[in-house]
């Protein structure tokens, strides 16, 4: 991420802080503070509700992620990968598996690899499923919505459209037209920078380093999960806080609404992921609280778009894609999972 | 002052200021930790998770205590070392990250601490309360005995039954928060819980329809023990058992405010 991404990232934090802010003050107005004291403790019962389900998934995510960038280095990984493209990409959609990172671990990764000369669609389409295919974000999701149609359509949809785009990038792609010059020809990263981002783990994955003693690898590991849940931490408390507000402060009516229409719900669902940025391993927390009220069609929507693409994922492909392809990496499952979550509301009946 | 001595004293507060971050990082982590393990104790995790899923609060607790004190680990390295230090290490580089994100992390803190802990309650029912209820994997409804059913047993009961007049007569004993609403009779009120799959994002209000003489006294929101028989009768608009009360009792909340489908 380079420094205006920073500046627009910490901007748009202190505008969604605002905003939140904000709401509480005008519902203190509206209320004359009569019954403010309830109403702000039902809001804090909303709130902590999300984060305590949803924090435990996220230090485990992270605590994963540390082991991975301590103990692993990016040949281990390319030693994964067949030369057939279509094998390749097949392996993209699945490697999240045996490399469970979600979507702010995965441009690293990602960046690493193709530095190590991984295929161009094969990077792009680990970058978009890992996310969801992979074993923490399987049990949150289950520990949310139960083994069921949510979670075999999130799982399938994700891989559907990940798979897509990558073969759309193995028809139509060239590395020097995809990767910005800094990417392909590779300097060891500074996590794109040294201040503000999780990435800064990355210079321990260079490739003559030493395999680390299991004590230190630990200590690292540790020490990385500790620091990246403050990096990540963020987006779950700010997304809590507002579908808090939602829930507690917007009538029924009006969300329902805004929910049954089939088009309307499903962008309404993706503008929120958007927006949010909130990490693959929590989100079904937060979709919980407008399954009620929502199309399963937004639902989906919002639990496959959001994973791909966010504002937090968007900065991070600037800083290994060119702009271009950027647009592409957030048209492509943009439009995909717009079709597919309208398709939903219109002919399934779930 | 040269342009060296410059550079150093920048050095040194950017230092200090990382220092303070990290000082900051570990009290955030190690009390979030005792916050979990808070809730835990204190049985307040119920206010917030299905029971089901309290095994996670101990791997939260976990997780925060061991990443606390691998940082408060990390302070004491750090003790009184100057900052050129810091780049000999592999590993040790942790950046400093903006303030604003430190307070946005201690929020949780701040509302766990501060607002006292309470379970959604009447207040909190947004677009009323429901008289159907999920019937979810496991429904053995029948087979409890009608005095030891509760309130999302009673509704599961009525949803699966298309002949109301069936529950005519049979006892109840259950216990729930008064709700009422303008449009109910002067004798009708609800008794209501919350239903929680998973946390309180997904509560869900469902209540049985009582029928009782001084209603207008009970206080909205107030936990009651209601006893009585059922009668079939219109609610809503709708036909379904209404529990006509014989006693109507004040009672404690609950260890587990919500009911778990």
């Amino acid at each position: 991420m380079d420094h205006e991404a920073r500046k627009t990232l910490r901007r748009l934090i202190v505008w969604v802080g605002g905003v939140a802010v904000a709401i509480l003050a005008l519902f203190a107005l509206l209320t004359g503070g009569d019954n403010l004291g309830t109403i702000i403790n039902i809001f804090s019962t909303r709130f902590l509700g999300i984060f305590i389900e949803a924090v435990p998934f996220l230090l485990l995510g992270t605590l994963v992620s540390g082991l991975i960038e301590a103990f692993l280095t990016a040949d281990d990984i390319a030693q994964f990968v067949p030369r057939n493209p279509i094998a390749a990409t097949l392996v993209g959609t699945f490697m999240g598996f045996t490399f469970p990172v979600c979507e702010c671990g995965v441009v690293p990764v990602v960046r690493r690899l193709y530095s190590k000369g991984l295929p161009i669609p094969v990077g792009i389409t680990f970058l978009l499923a890992a996310p969801v295919i992979n074993p923490i974000v399987l049990a949150s999701t289950a520990a949310a919505f139960g083994f069921g149609t949510i979670l075999v359509a999130r799982f399938v949809i994700t891989a559907l459209v990940a798979f897509t785009v990558g073969l759309v990038f193995a028809i139509a792609a060239r590395p020097q037209e995809v990767l910005r010059a800094r990417t392909a020809t590779f300097a060891p990263v500074m996590g794109g920078s040294g201040e503000d981002t999780p990435i800064t783990v990355m210079p321990l994955l260079t490739v003559k380093a030493p395999r680390k003693s299991l004590a230190v690898g630990l200590r690292d590991a540790v020490n990385l999960a500790g620091d990246e849940f403050f990096e990540m931490g963020r987006y779950l408390i700010i997304g809590s806080l507002l579908a808090a507000a939602m829930q507690t402060f917007v009538s029924q009516e009006v969300l329902s609404t805004l929910g049954r229409d089939p088009v309307v719900s499903v962008v309404a669902m993706q503008i929120f992921a958007f927006i949010l940025s909130v990490c693959s391993t929590v989100d079904s927390f937060l979709a919980l609280a407008f399954a009620g009220t929502f199309t399963t069609g937004s639902i989906l929507a919002f639990l496959t778009f959001g994973p791909m693409v966010d504002i937090k994922s968007m900065l991070m492909f600037l800083g290994v894609f060119k702009r271009r392809i950027v647009a592409y990496l957030i048209a492509l499952p943009l439009l995909l999972t717009l079709l597919i979550g309208i398709w939903i509301n219109l002919n399934l009946n779930v | 002052m040269t342009t060296l001595e410059q550079h150093h004293a920048h050095d040194h507060a950017a230092h200090q200021a990382q220092m303070a971050q990290l000082w900051l990082k570990t009290a955030i982590l190690i009390g979030l930790g005792l916050y979990f393990i808070y809730n835990i104790v204190t049985g307040n995790l119920s206010n917030y998770i299905n029971e089901r899923f309290a095994w996670l609060a101990y791997v939260a607790a976990g997780l925060f205590l061991l990443t606390g004190v691998f940082n408060a680990h990390r302070l004491w390295e750090n003790r009184g070392h100057d900052h050129d230090h810091d780049h000999d290490h592999e590993g040790h580089n942790h950046g400093t990250i903006s303030w604003g994100v430190l307070a946005i992390t201690a929020i949780p803190l701040v509302l766990g601490t501060l607002i006292p802990s309470q379970p959604l309650g009447a207040e909190a029912v947004n677009g009323g309360v429901n008289t159907s209820a999920y019937q979810g994997a496991q429904v053995t409804t029948v087979s409890i005995p009608p005095l030891e059913r509760n309130v999302l047993d009673w509704l599961r009961a009525f949803n699966r039954e298309t002949d109301m007049a069936s529950f005519e007569g049979q006892p109840a004993d259950v216990v729930g928060f008064v709700y009422r609403e303008p449009t109910f009779g002067d004798d009708q009120f609800m008794i209501a819980r919350f239903t929680v799959s998973c946390c309180v994002a997904d509560a869900n209000a469902i209540g049985v329809p009582v029928q009782w003489a001084t209603t207008p006294d009970l206080p909205q929101g107030e936990w009651m023990r209601v006893t009585g028989t059922f009668t079939v009768g219109d609610f809503r608009g709708e036909r379904l058992p209404i529990l006509q009360a014989a006693a109507v009792e004040v009672v404690a909340q609950p260890d587990h405010p919500y009911l778990y489908p």
